[in-house]
């Protein structure tokens, strides 16, 4: 990887970048990057974002047939243990 | 600035299979409702219908509680409890003559660029490669017009339209919290496939962000 990335190369490695999983060479040349380019630190910004967000979805709930279903197969499970 | 990660804990997972083992029925229906909703979606990849899903999900509990004696907890619970779904729902799928593709679950767009080409200055300028259309810099917008419910129906609608694959990486990374080390043996994914599943739904749940945070500002 050169050391000069484009916005366009720069993009496609923030998410992993947020991870944690870029090579220290590879983040060197991000955060160089994103520190002289105001797009490129709005979109990281926009990211961050995005998965502070995701974090508040709510996950659905199970059904409650296939719950108690589970519940009376571990009962089940109990008693003949 | 990762982020938070619910870190897969072996003594807290070893003293829940005690309490499993014990007839903690508290515990168990806590578990249960934790990985029930990502077990189903998880099994609907592999067979045809919710019916048959929901019957994967059952008999892979079936086969943890079977099974408990034999955890040692070099995976996390989670991911041992997946892997038993992951096989059911697999053996499952082949005996409905189902076979899936990788490709068909994880999306055929894993290797295209996030953003539109034409958001870019094309080769041969002087700033190829660099921005020549901004996203819409939602900072502006004030917070009193975003509706934060439709903001966040907008991800959830987003992650329905997601390929399967993606949703769920997402969803168990960013709703979840899961460490990407649990999410790829849970899924039996490579850590290459991982993270590219992970950047192609964050690109695109972001994308859909900035299109709600676009048409508030114009509203």
């Amino acid at each position: 990887m050169s050391a000069e990335l484009t916005c366009a190369e720069v993009v496609e490695l923030l998410s992993d970048y947020l991870e944690g999983a870029l090579d220290p060479a590879a983040t060197s040349h991000v955060e160089a990057h994103v520190a002289d380019c105001d797009g490129c630190t709005m979109v990281l910004d926009q990211l961050r974002e995005t998965i502070r967000l995701s974090g508040e979805v709510r996950e659905s709930a199970l059904a409650r047939d296939q719950r108690d279903t589970l519940l009376t197969a571990f009962r089940r499970h109990h008693a003949g243990a | 600035m990762a982020p938070s990660t619910d870190t897969a804990d072996t003594s807290a997972d070893l003293e829940l299979v005690e309490r499993l083992r014990a007839g903690d029925e508290a515990a168990f229906m806590d578990l249960v409702d934790r990985l029930g909703p990502s077990m189903r979606r998880v099994a609907r990849m592999y067979v045809k219908t919710d019916a048959v899903a929901d019957e994967v999900v059952q008999d892979a509990w079936l086969g943890v509680l079977q099974g408990l004696h034999r955890f040692e907890g070099r995976a996390s619970l989670r991911t041992w409890i997946f892997r038993i779904l992951v096989n059911i729902a697999k053996q499952r799928g082949v005996r409905e003559g189902r076979s899936v593709a990788f490709a068909s679950l994880a999306g055929d767009d894993l290797d295209r660029p996030s953003f539109d080409p034409t958001a870019f200055l094309p080769a041969g300028d002087t700033w190829a490669g660099h921005w020549s259309t901004l996203p819409f810099d939602w900072r502006g917008v004030p917070e009193d017009r975003v509706d934060a419910n439709e903001l966040l129906a907008v991800i959830g609608r987003t992650l329905e339209a997601l390929p399967p694959l993606q949703a769920e990486v997402l969803r168990l990374r960013d709703v979840a919290g899961w460490s990407t080390e649990d999410i790829r043996n849970a899924l039996d994914l490579t850590d290459t496939n991982q993270r590219v599943l992970l950047h192609r739904a964050r690109g695109k749940v972001r994308a859909a962000v900035e299109a709600y945070m676009r048409s508030v500002a114009e509203s």
